[in-house]
Protein backbone atom coordinates (compact mmCIF):
# COMPACT_ATOMS: atom_id res chain seq x y z
CA UNK A 1 0.00 0.00 0.00
CA UNK A 2 1.27 3.47 -0.88
CA UNK A 3 1.24 6.06 1.83
CA UNK A 4 0.51 9.69 1.22
CA UNK A 5 3.57 11.24 2.84
CA UNK A 6 3.29 14.83 3.96
CA UNK A 7 6.12 17.35 3.43
CA UNK A 8 6.35 18.13 7.16
CA UNK A 9 9.47 17.58 9.29
CA UNK A 10 9.23 17.35 13.07
CA UNK A 11 12.09 18.46 15.33
CA UNK A 12 12.99 18.69 19.00
CA UNK A 13 15.44 21.22 20.40
CA UNK A 14 16.50 22.70 23.71
CA UNK A 15 15.91 26.43 23.98
CA UNK A 16 16.76 28.76 26.82
CA UNK A 17 13.69 30.81 27.71
CA UNK A 18 14.11 33.37 30.49
CA UNK A 19 17.23 31.52 31.64
CA UNK A 20 15.48 28.14 31.87
CA UNK A 21 16.13 25.23 29.47
CA UNK A 22 13.01 24.12 27.60
CA UNK A 23 12.57 21.12 25.31
CA UNK A 24 10.51 22.42 22.42
CA UNK A 25 8.91 20.59 19.52
CA UNK A 26 8.34 22.24 16.17
CA UNK A 27 7.29 21.28 12.68
CA UNK A 28 8.23 22.90 9.45
CA UNK A 29 7.82 22.67 5.70
CA UNK A 30 8.64 24.79 2.67
CA UNK A 31 11.37 27.23 1.72
CA UNK A 32 11.67 30.99 1.62
CA UNK A 33 10.41 33.69 3.97
CA UNK A 34 10.08 32.27 7.50
CA UNK A 35 6.43 32.19 8.58
CA UNK A 36 6.20 31.36 12.28
CA UNK A 37 2.70 30.26 13.31
CA UNK A 38 1.35 30.47 16.86
CA UNK A 39 -1.40 28.12 18.02
CA UNK A 40 -4.36 28.98 20.24
CA UNK A 41 -4.70 28.62 24.02
CA UNK A 42 -4.84 25.03 25.23
CA UNK A 43 -4.05 23.49 21.84
CA UNK A 44 -0.90 22.82 19.81
CA UNK A 45 0.75 23.22 16.43
CA UNK A 46 -1.38 20.58 14.71
CA UNK A 47 -3.86 23.37 14.13
CA UNK A 48 -1.66 24.47 11.21
CA UNK A 49 -1.60 21.06 9.49
CA UNK A 50 -3.25 22.44 6.34
CA UNK A 51 -0.83 25.33 6.03
CA UNK A 52 2.10 22.94 6.41
CA UNK A 53 0.69 20.99 3.49
CA UNK A 54 -0.25 23.86 1.20
CA UNK A 55 2.03 23.57 -1.85
CA UNK A 56 1.34 27.10 -3.00
CA UNK A 57 2.48 28.60 0.33
CA UNK A 58 5.40 26.20 0.73
CA UNK A 59 6.94 27.40 -2.55
CA UNK A 60 7.55 30.85 -1.09
CA UNK A 61 7.41 30.45 2.69
CA UNK A 62 9.20 28.32 5.24
CA UNK A 63 6.25 27.55 7.51
CA UNK A 64 7.35 26.84 11.09
CA UNK A 65 5.03 25.90 13.93
CA UNK A 66 6.17 25.28 17.49
CA UNK A 67 4.26 23.82 20.39
CA UNK A 68 4.42 26.18 23.35
CA UNK A 69 5.97 24.73 26.53
CA UNK A 70 3.38 22.46 28.27
CA UNK A 71 1.53 22.02 24.96
CA UNK A 72 1.54 19.26 22.34
CA UNK A 73 4.92 17.53 22.24
CA UNK A 74 6.84 20.28 24.05
CA UNK A 75 7.80 19.47 27.62
CA UNK A 76 7.03 21.47 30.73
CA UNK A 77 10.21 23.12 32.07
CA UNK A 78 12.15 21.38 34.85
CA UNK A 79 10.69 21.40 38.38
CA UNK A 80 7.16 22.02 37.12
CA UNK A 81 4.07 21.14 39.14
CA UNK A 82 0.51 20.49 37.99
CA UNK A 83 -1.83 23.39 38.65
CA UNK A 84 0.76 26.16 38.68
CA UNK A 85 0.84 27.04 34.99
CA UNK A 86 -0.06 30.63 34.13
CA UNK A 87 0.95 32.28 30.87
CA UNK A 88 2.10 35.86 31.25
CA UNK A 89 2.68 38.41 28.50
CA UNK A 90 6.35 38.53 29.35
CA UNK A 91 6.88 34.76 29.22
CA UNK A 92 4.88 34.43 25.98
CA UNK A 93 7.03 37.09 24.31
CA UNK A 94 10.17 35.36 25.63
CA UNK A 95 9.10 32.01 24.14
CA UNK A 96 8.55 33.52 20.72
CA UNK A 97 11.72 35.60 20.67
CA UNK A 98 13.84 32.70 22.01
CA UNK A 99 12.44 30.40 19.34
CA UNK A 100 13.11 32.91 16.56
CA UNK A 101 16.64 33.61 17.86
CA UNK A 102 17.31 29.89 18.35
CA UNK A 103 16.45 29.13 14.74
CA UNK A 104 18.34 32.26 13.63
CA UNK A 105 15.35 33.49 11.67
CA UNK A 106 15.83 36.91 10.13
CA UNK A 107 12.79 39.15 9.82
CA UNK A 108 10.19 36.39 9.92
CA UNK A 109 6.49 36.85 9.42
CA UNK A 110 4.63 35.84 12.59
CA UNK A 111 1.01 34.73 12.41
CA UNK A 112 -0.91 33.92 15.57
CA UNK A 113 -4.47 32.94 16.37
CA UNK A 114 -6.48 33.94 19.44
CA UNK A 115 -3.82 34.27 22.18
CA UNK A 116 -1.42 34.30 19.23
CA UNK A 117 -3.55 37.01 17.64
CA UNK A 118 -3.18 39.01 20.85
CA UNK A 119 0.56 38.52 21.28
CA UNK A 120 1.31 39.76 17.77
CA UNK A 121 -0.07 43.12 18.96
CA UNK A 122 2.47 43.11 21.79
CA UNK A 123 5.18 42.22 19.27
CA UNK A 124 4.04 45.11 17.05
CA UNK A 125 4.27 47.51 19.99
CA UNK A 126 7.63 46.30 21.31
CA UNK A 127 9.65 44.96 18.35
CA UNK A 128 8.13 46.27 15.11
CA UNK A 129 11.41 46.24 13.20
CA UNK A 130 12.14 42.59 13.93
CA UNK A 131 9.36 41.32 11.69
CA UNK A 132 8.61 41.45 7.99
CA UNK A 133 4.90 41.41 8.80
CA UNK A 134 2.50 40.31 11.53
CA UNK A 135 -0.77 38.50 10.94
CA UNK A 136 -3.42 38.35 13.64
CA UNK A 137 -6.20 35.77 13.42
CA UNK A 138 -9.08 36.39 15.78
CA UNK A 139 -7.30 39.38 17.29
CA UNK A 140 -8.84 41.60 19.93
CA UNK A 141 -7.11 44.11 22.18
CA UNK A 142 -8.74 42.78 25.31
CA UNK A 143 -11.38 40.35 26.48
CA UNK A 144 -13.51 40.58 29.57
CA UNK A 145 -14.33 37.19 31.10
CA UNK A 146 -17.78 36.01 30.02
CA UNK A 147 -17.82 32.56 31.64
CA UNK A 148 -16.26 31.16 34.78
CA UNK A 149 -12.94 29.67 33.62
CA UNK A 150 -12.45 27.78 36.90
CA UNK A 151 -14.56 25.02 35.26
CA UNK A 152 -11.64 24.33 32.94
CA UNK A 153 -9.53 22.91 35.74
CA UNK A 154 -11.16 21.24 38.68
CA UNK A 155 -10.70 17.68 39.80
CA UNK A 156 -14.41 16.80 39.69
CA UNK A 157 -14.71 17.70 35.99
CA UNK A 158 -12.78 15.96 33.21
CA UNK A 159 -10.59 18.71 31.75
CA UNK A 160 -10.47 17.21 28.26
CA UNK A 161 -14.25 16.92 28.08
CA UNK A 162 -14.96 20.47 29.22
CA UNK A 163 -12.16 22.10 27.19
CA UNK A 164 -13.37 20.21 24.10
CA UNK A 165 -16.92 21.36 24.79
CA UNK A 166 -15.83 24.97 25.06
CA UNK A 167 -13.74 24.79 21.87
CA UNK A 168 -16.51 23.08 19.89
CA UNK A 169 -18.91 25.97 20.35
CA UNK A 170 -16.36 28.51 19.14
CA UNK A 171 -16.42 26.96 15.68
CA UNK A 172 -18.87 27.73 12.89
CA UNK A 173 -21.79 25.37 12.29
CA UNK A 174 -20.81 25.58 8.63
CA UNK A 175 -17.27 24.22 9.12
CA UNK A 176 -16.64 20.61 8.06
CA UNK A 177 -17.41 18.17 10.90
CA UNK A 178 -14.14 16.24 10.51
CA UNK A 179 -12.00 19.35 10.86
CA UNK A 180 -14.12 20.55 13.75
CA UNK A 181 -13.72 17.21 15.48
CA UNK A 182 -9.96 17.24 15.05
CA UNK A 183 -9.77 20.81 16.36
CA UNK A 184 -11.82 19.80 19.38
CA UNK A 185 -9.72 16.66 19.87
CA UNK A 186 -6.56 18.75 20.28
CA UNK A 187 -8.31 20.53 23.14
CA UNK A 188 -9.34 17.22 24.65
CA UNK A 189 -5.67 16.20 24.73
CA UNK A 190 -4.38 19.24 26.62
CA UNK A 191 -2.82 18.84 30.07
CA UNK A 192 -4.69 19.69 33.28
CA UNK A 193 -5.01 23.44 33.77
CA UNK A 194 -3.13 24.42 30.61
CA UNK A 195 -6.05 25.95 28.72
CA UNK A 196 -7.04 27.84 31.86
CA UNK A 197 -3.43 28.95 32.40
CA UNK A 198 -3.26 30.31 28.85
CA UNK A 199 -6.48 32.21 29.39
CA UNK A 200 -4.81 34.11 32.21
CA UNK A 201 -2.88 35.84 29.43
CA UNK A 202 -5.90 36.13 27.14
CA UNK A 203 -8.39 37.52 29.64
CA UNK A 204 -6.20 39.34 32.15
CA UNK A 205 -2.46 39.83 31.77
CA UNK A 206 -2.34 40.31 28.01
CA UNK A 207 -5.17 42.82 27.72
CA UNK A 208 -4.12 45.94 25.85
CA UNK A 209 -5.88 49.27 26.21
CA UNK A 210 -4.71 52.58 24.83
CA UNK A 211 -1.27 51.13 24.09
CA UNK A 212 -2.77 49.90 20.81
CA UNK A 213 -2.25 53.45 19.56
CA UNK A 214 1.51 52.84 19.71
CA UNK A 215 1.27 50.34 16.86
CA UNK A 216 2.77 51.86 13.74
CA UNK A 217 1.74 49.97 10.64
CA UNK A 218 4.42 51.71 8.58
CA UNK A 219 7.18 50.09 10.67
CA UNK A 220 5.71 46.62 10.31
CA UNK A 221 2.66 45.77 8.18
CA UNK A 222 -0.15 44.18 10.16
CA UNK A 223 -2.99 42.09 8.79
CA UNK A 224 -6.05 41.17 10.84
CA UNK A 225 -8.45 38.38 9.83
CA UNK A 226 -11.39 37.23 11.94
CA UNK A 227 -14.02 34.54 11.43
CA UNK A 228 -17.62 35.67 11.64
CA UNK A 229 -18.71 32.92 14.05
CA UNK A 230 -16.15 33.78 16.71
CA UNK A 231 -17.82 35.05 19.86
CA UNK A 232 -14.57 35.19 21.83
CA UNK A 233 -12.79 37.71 19.63
CA UNK A 234 -15.69 39.01 17.57
CA UNK A 235 -15.36 40.67 14.13
CA UNK A 236 -16.62 43.87 15.77
CA UNK A 237 -13.74 43.79 18.26
CA UNK A 238 -11.19 43.17 15.51
CA UNK A 239 -12.72 46.02 13.51
CA UNK A 240 -12.36 48.38 16.45
CA UNK A 241 -8.72 47.30 16.78
CA UNK A 242 -8.11 47.74 13.04
CA UNK A 243 -9.70 51.21 13.11
CA UNK A 244 -7.37 52.25 15.93
CA UNK A 245 -4.33 51.01 14.02
CA UNK A 246 -5.66 52.54 10.81
CA UNK A 247 -5.88 49.38 8.70
CA UNK A 248 -8.64 47.32 7.09
CA UNK A 249 -9.70 44.06 8.71
CA UNK A 250 -10.73 40.98 6.80
CA UNK A 251 -13.93 39.31 7.98
CA UNK A 252 -13.95 35.63 7.08
CA UNK A 253 -17.33 34.10 6.32
CA UNK A 254 -18.32 30.63 7.50
CA UNK A 255 -15.51 30.20 10.03
CA UNK A 256 -15.19 30.69 13.75
CA UNK A 257 -12.36 30.99 16.26
CA UNK A 258 -9.98 28.43 14.67
CA UNK A 259 -9.99 29.26 10.93
CA UNK A 260 -6.77 27.41 10.02
CA UNK A 261 -7.93 24.24 11.74
CA UNK A 262 -11.75 24.14 11.63
CA UNK A 263 -12.09 25.08 7.97
CA UNK A 264 -8.67 25.24 6.27
CA UNK A 265 -10.07 25.33 2.75
CA UNK A 266 -12.10 28.44 3.46
CA UNK A 267 -9.29 30.04 5.49
CA UNK A 268 -6.67 29.60 2.76
CA UNK A 269 -8.86 31.56 0.35
CA UNK A 270 -8.38 34.55 2.63
CA UNK A 271 -4.75 33.89 3.57
CA UNK A 272 -3.29 33.45 0.08
CA UNK A 273 -3.85 37.09 -0.99
CA UNK A 274 -2.38 38.32 2.32
CA UNK A 275 0.78 36.25 1.84
CA UNK A 276 1.03 37.43 -1.77
CA UNK A 277 1.04 41.03 -0.52
CA UNK A 278 3.76 40.24 2.03
CA UNK A 279 5.85 38.41 -0.54
CA UNK B 1 -40.50 23.93 21.69
CA UNK B 2 -38.42 21.41 23.66
CA UNK B 3 -41.04 18.63 24.00
CA UNK B 4 -39.54 16.62 21.16
CA UNK B 5 -36.35 16.00 23.15
CA UNK B 6 -38.19 12.92 24.43
CA UNK B 7 -38.53 11.50 20.92
CA UNK B 8 -35.91 8.95 20.03
CA UNK B 9 -33.76 9.63 17.03
CA UNK B 10 -30.35 8.48 15.87
CA UNK B 11 -28.51 11.63 16.89
CA UNK B 12 -29.84 11.53 20.44
CA UNK B 13 -29.25 7.78 20.80
CA UNK B 14 -25.60 8.24 19.85
CA UNK B 15 -25.22 11.00 22.41
CA UNK B 16 -26.17 8.90 25.43
CA UNK B 17 -22.74 7.21 25.53
CA UNK B 18 -21.19 10.63 26.20
CA UNK B 19 -23.22 10.90 29.39
CA UNK B 20 -23.67 7.31 30.51
CA UNK B 21 -23.25 8.19 34.21
CA UNK B 22 -25.40 11.31 34.07
CA UNK B 23 -28.69 11.38 35.97
CA UNK B 24 -30.14 14.86 36.36
CA UNK B 25 -33.14 17.06 35.92
CA UNK B 26 -32.87 20.53 34.40
CA UNK B 27 -35.18 23.28 33.31
CA UNK B 28 -35.29 25.24 30.09
CA UNK B 29 -37.20 28.48 30.26
CA UNK B 30 -38.36 30.70 27.42
CA UNK B 31 -39.54 33.18 30.07
CA UNK B 32 -43.18 32.49 29.16
CA UNK B 33 -42.89 28.70 29.01
CA UNK B 34 -40.94 26.20 31.07
CA UNK B 35 -39.79 22.67 30.33
CA UNK B 36 -38.56 20.22 32.94
CA UNK B 37 -36.24 17.65 31.40
CA UNK B 38 -35.17 14.43 33.12
CA UNK B 39 -32.07 12.51 32.06
CA UNK B 40 -31.15 9.02 33.15
CA UNK B 41 -27.89 7.43 32.06
CA UNK B 42 -27.60 9.99 29.29
CA UNK B 43 -31.08 9.37 27.90
CA UNK B 44 -33.91 11.89 28.04
CA UNK B 45 -36.60 10.03 29.96
CA UNK B 46 -39.17 12.76 30.49
CA UNK B 47 -40.00 16.26 29.25
CA UNK B 48 -42.73 18.03 31.13
CA UNK B 49 -44.14 21.35 29.99
CA UNK B 50 -45.17 23.93 32.64
CA UNK B 51 -46.61 25.92 34.21
CA UNK B 52 -45.23 24.47 37.43
CA UNK B 53 -46.08 25.31 41.01
CA UNK B 54 -42.98 23.92 42.76
CA UNK B 55 -40.59 22.65 40.11
CA UNK B 56 -37.50 20.89 41.39
CA UNK B 57 -34.42 20.87 39.19
CA UNK B 58 -30.64 21.01 39.37
CA UNK B 59 -29.97 23.82 36.91
CA UNK B 60 -31.89 26.12 34.63
CA UNK B 61 -31.22 27.74 31.24
CA UNK B 62 -33.27 30.86 30.53
CA UNK B 63 -33.49 32.78 27.25
CA UNK B 64 -36.36 34.48 25.46
CA UNK B 65 -38.42 32.42 23.01
CA UNK B 66 -37.02 34.49 20.17
CA UNK B 67 -33.43 33.70 21.19
CA UNK B 68 -34.19 29.98 21.47
CA UNK B 69 -35.81 30.08 18.03
CA UNK B 70 -32.65 31.64 16.61
CA UNK B 71 -30.56 28.93 18.31
CA UNK B 72 -32.76 26.22 16.82
CA UNK B 73 -32.35 27.32 13.17
CA UNK B 74 -30.79 24.65 10.96
CA UNK B 75 -27.82 26.97 10.40
CA UNK B 76 -27.92 29.51 13.20
CA UNK B 77 -26.44 32.96 12.79
CA UNK B 78 -23.20 33.92 14.57
CA UNK B 79 -23.87 34.52 18.25
CA UNK B 80 -26.90 32.21 18.24
CA UNK B 81 -25.09 29.02 17.31
CA UNK B 82 -23.94 27.99 20.78
CA UNK B 83 -25.16 28.35 24.36
CA UNK B 84 -21.87 29.94 25.48
CA UNK B 85 -22.18 32.39 22.57
CA UNK B 86 -25.62 33.29 23.93
CA UNK B 87 -24.14 33.63 27.41
CA UNK B 88 -21.52 35.99 25.99
CA UNK B 89 -24.30 38.15 24.47
CA UNK B 90 -26.07 38.05 27.85
CA UNK B 91 -29.25 36.66 26.28
CA UNK B 92 -28.99 33.32 28.10
CA UNK B 93 -28.67 32.79 31.82
CA UNK B 94 -27.23 29.72 33.55
CA UNK B 95 -28.50 29.19 37.10
CA UNK B 96 -28.30 26.56 39.82
CA UNK B 97 -25.77 23.78 40.32
CA UNK B 98 -23.90 23.88 37.01
CA UNK B 99 -21.77 20.80 37.65
CA UNK B 100 -23.88 18.39 35.55
CA UNK B 101 -23.93 20.93 32.71
CA UNK B 102 -20.25 21.85 32.73
CA UNK B 103 -19.02 18.29 33.24
CA UNK B 104 -21.10 17.23 30.20
CA UNK B 105 -20.91 20.46 28.24
CA UNK B 106 -20.51 18.96 24.79
CA UNK B 107 -23.32 16.47 25.48
CA UNK B 108 -25.76 19.25 26.41
CA UNK B 109 -24.71 21.37 23.43
CA UNK B 110 -25.30 18.48 21.05
CA UNK B 111 -28.51 17.44 22.80
CA UNK B 112 -30.02 20.89 22.28
CA UNK B 113 -28.63 21.08 18.76
CA UNK B 114 -30.36 17.78 17.99
CA UNK B 115 -33.61 19.76 17.88
CA UNK B 116 -32.42 21.64 14.81
CA UNK B 117 -33.89 20.63 11.46
CA UNK B 118 -31.86 17.77 10.05
CA UNK B 119 -31.61 18.77 6.39
CA UNK B 120 -28.24 20.45 7.01
CA UNK B 121 -26.89 17.25 8.57
CA UNK B 122 -24.87 19.36 10.93
CA UNK B 123 -24.64 18.73 14.63
CA UNK B 124 -24.08 22.22 15.99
Amino acid sequence: MKIEKEPITGNYGKFEIDGVKHRIYWEEAGEGIPLVCLHTAGSDGRQYRALLNDRKILKKFRVIVFDMPWHGKSSPPENSQVGHYKLSTESYISQIMSFIDGLELVKPVVMGCSIGGRIILHLAINFPKKFKALIGLQSAGHLDPYYDISWLHRQDVHGGEVCGGIAYGLMAPTSPENDKFETMWHYMQGGPGIFKGDLFFYKFDGNIGTEIKKIDNSKCPIFLLTGEYDYSATPEETKSLADTIGIEMIKMKNVGHFPMSENPKEFLKYLHPVLEKIN
Amino acid sequence: MFKSLIEKNERRSQLSIMAQYLNTCFMISTVDDEYLISIEKGNVTNVEEGPFVMPSYIFKLTASKNEWLKFLQSTPQPGSHDIIAMLRRKVLKFEGDLHPLMSHLLYFKLLLASLRPTESNREN
